[in-house]
């Protein structure tokens, strides 16, 4: 069968990708110029750039307190994710009465947007005075059900023959977790990680209702408090953007194969 | 090992480790918030006794931080100065003033020569 040439499509796949990462870019560009975005005429490429306003940024707010409090939640996010999912991962992937209804449950769970439940997490996280920690911050995010199922279907290509072998060898529930479903599911675990990172990273509203001071602000949080101090700030919000935006990009970068095998991983047959 | 070794996280978390740790090196040996340079008159010879005002810029406000008196070649130096953003402004009677120059650093405390002269004028 003959092909027809490729370069249209490419064409038109660079079009699309050039709008698609201009505001990206804009982004980058007046970071390191500082030029406002209503400046006439408007100028595609950087003139005189610098990187003075990322040091700026450094120094006029508590730049690396509020990196390692993202970086501590996050942590904590992923770490209990991991975990905690994978555990109801697995749990669905046995048999047990009622799990049609377990199943319906949390599929239903799935509906209910995050801003519904604020009131009854703020007010848990009080009793268990964990408000303005950091374990209060990733509380809400210790577990996610998208995750749950991304991790049963991993678990259901795992053959039964390994899964009977192990319990005859006398393996218990968490020794074949552990043992046999998370190392064979290394792309479920870095779709887990890449999107509890990401999630919690970005996490705005939460914080904002948790933290009580600035010690204990994460980056989206400090970035809206940056936001009200002068309206000549131009080039010190947008670099406090990238460098709010670098961690989460280069988790991404770093995990992308197997984050991307992860979500398509039972897409095809065979 | 080698595989751990070249695998891509610990090429990149490491490098970037090392590259923390350096930078940081550098910053603590240079740090000792010295700014010099010096000040010349209209027709570009040295001025002696000019002041010379080391000015602060933050966010909001521009803070006075210290001022200095040129020595007889017209040379000026501040010392111990944890700024990373500042105003320098020389003036003298009946000399004339150069206005005031921003300049930018680094890092904070950065051992900064200026390579331009201040000039004063009428």
């Amino acid at each position: 069968m003959r092909r027809g040439p490729t370069w249209p499509i490419h064409l038109a796949l660079l079009a699309v990708s050039a709008v698609m990462l201009m505001p990206l870019y804009w982004v980058f560009r007046t970071s390191v110029t500082g030029d406002n975005i209503f400046a006439y005429p408007p100028a595609l490429l950087p003139r005189h750039a610098h990187l003075y306003y990322f040091v700026d940024v450094w120094y006029y707010v508590p730049f690396a307190r509020f990196l390692v409090n993202s970086a501590v939640v996050s942590l904590i996010a992923v770490a209990s994710n991991v975990v905690l999912n994978a555990m109801a991962g697995y749990a669905l992937t046995l048999e047990f009465r009622a799990k049609r209804a377990v199943v319906l449950l949390l599929l239903s769970c799935m509906m209910i947007p995050f801003q519904a439940t604020i009131i009854p997490a703020y007010l848990i996280t009080k009793e268990l005075r964990l408000l303005n920690t950091h374990l209060g911050l990733a509380l809400p995010l210790c577990s996610t059900i998208v995750c749950i199922f991304v991790f049963k279907a991993a678990f259901d290509a795992v053959p039964r023959s390994l899964i009977d072998a192990a319990r005859l060898d006398g393996l218990g529930d968490l020794g074949i977790l552990a043992r046999i479903m998370l190392p064979l599911s290394t792309a479920a675990v870095a779709t887990n990680v890449v999107l509890a990172f990401i999630w919690s990273w970005n996490n705005f509203l939460w914080p904002l209702i948790v933290v009580r001071n600035q010690e204990m602000q994460t980056l989206p949080l400090a970035l809206s408090t940056f936001l009200s101090y002068l309206e000549n700030t131009t080039g010190a919000l947008y670099a406090f953007c990238i460098m709010a935006l670098i961690p989460g990009l280069v988790v991404f970068v770093l995990a992308q194969k197997q984050f991307v095998e992860g979500l398509t991983a039972g897409a095809t047959k065979g | 090992m080698r595989r751990v070794l070249l695998n891509r996280y610990t090429l990149v978390l490491g490098g970037l480790a090392v590259a923390v740790i350096a930078w940081n090196l550098f910053v603590a040996t240079h740090s000792d918030g010295r700014i010099e340079g010096h000040v010349v008159g209209p027709d570009g010879r040295p001025v002696a006794g000019a002041l010379v005002t080391l000015r602060e810029k933050t966010l909001t406000t521009l803070e006075p931080r210290a001022t200095v008196e040129t020595d007889g070649g017209g040379r000026f130096a501040f010392t111990g100065q944890r700024v990373h953003h500042f105003v320098l402004e020389a003036s003298k009677e009946g000399r004339g003033t150069s206005g005031r120059i921003d300049y930018r650093l680094a890092f904070r405390g950065q051992n900064f020569s200026i390579a331009e002269p201040l000039r004063l004028h009428l």
